[in-house]
């Protein structure tokens, strides 16, 4: 843990200054799970703002100091699930008369003054975006930190509260979906 | 081989997921939402409060009445039903049947004198 325990107990107590000692410990890496859970660099702010908000209203629901952790990591999956929804609609709303190349054309014609490899990374998640798009947002959520933030089924496990056998099938699962809209991608040249 | 693949990307997406600095209005911008949320609930909980306390009055004033005020302790005005129990005892009381007593029962009487 990035906190001893007694600070946890004295922000249950209501302690402010205990609250903002948390916070600029995990805020860091909180932005940095966001930023890979939602891949949209200007909106990781304001969702860890939300994740952090959401912790200071239920710190007095952590049973423990031990579990802060997976509760966090709890708030934050919870928030950026959120997000990813309310982005959807949005999105619907928005764009359902332009076709998913017309959208990234868009997003590419935007980012024209930016450099090179910055491009080429917009465009890499841009291109997971659409792979994520085939399975639901839970599963886009439980893929990436499965996948790309490396936690483990255990870890997993405490911040689900579900079986490591039903994490197992749901990850196979889901990342046999995005392989096959990756195999689709490389097939029609669009990677 | 795909499943390498895949992995590959899932490697490259890391990268190309920047590392967020925290802004310097990261603290000031989150502590006035929380501040924004705690007003937007206390106005409920306030009104919550008021409204629990107002209802309790009510119940124990209601609770008071009955005790001080039971049926019986009030002169109020008779109900209808009321009434007509007095009518029907008064007509009960007002009946009375002769009653025949048995000669033995008799006192005796002195025969007059001759």
């Amino acid at each position: 843990m990035l906190v001893e325990p007694e600070l946890i107990e004295r922000a249950r107590a209501a302690d402010g200054q205990a609250f903002n000692q948390i916070v600029l410990a995990y805020r860091k890496r909180i932005l940095g799970t966001i930023s890979r859970l939602i891949g949209r660099p200007e909106d990781v702010e304001d969702v860890a703002q939300e994740v952090f908000v959401r912790l200071y209203y239920s710190l007095d629901q952590l049973r423990t100091p031990e579990v802060f952790e997976p509760w966090l990591y709890r708030l934050t999956v919870n928030a950026a699930y959120d997000y990813l929804r309310r982005r959807k609609r949005r999105a619907e709303s928005r764009m359902s008369d332009l076709s998913e190349q017309q959208v990234l054309m868009a997003d590419s014609a935007a980012g024209v003054k930016q450099e090179e490899s910055d491009r080429e990374k917009s465009r890499l998640r841009d291109f997971m975006d659409s792979l994520f798009r085939h399975v639901s947002e839970e599963d886009r959520i439980l893929l990436v930190l499965k996948e790309v933030e490396g936690l483990s089924l255990r870890e997993l496990e405490q911040i689900y509260h579900v079986k490591e056998n039903a994490l197992k099938v749901r990850l196979f699962r889901a990342r046999q979906r995005v392989l096959k809209a990756y195999q689709a991608a490389s097939e029609a040249g669009s990677l | 081989m795909d499943q390498d693949r895949l992995d590959s990307l899932f490697e490259r997406y890391r990268a190309a997921c920047p590392e967020v600095e925290p802004g310097p209005n990261f603290m000031p911008d989150l502590w006035q939402k929380i501040d924004a949320r705690q007003s937007f609930w206390s106005v409920f909980d306030r009104f919550g409060v008021k409204l629990t306390t107002a209802s309790a009055a009510i119940c124990l004033l209601l609770l008071a009445l009955n005790l001080f005020f039971a049926p019986g302790t009030l002169n109020l005005a008779p109900t209808y039903m009321d009434a007509l129990m007095a009518e029907h005892s008064a007509e009960r009381t007002a009946y009375t049947e002769a009653i025949r007593r048995a000669p033995a029962d008799m006192p005796a009487v002195a025969a007059p004198a001759r």
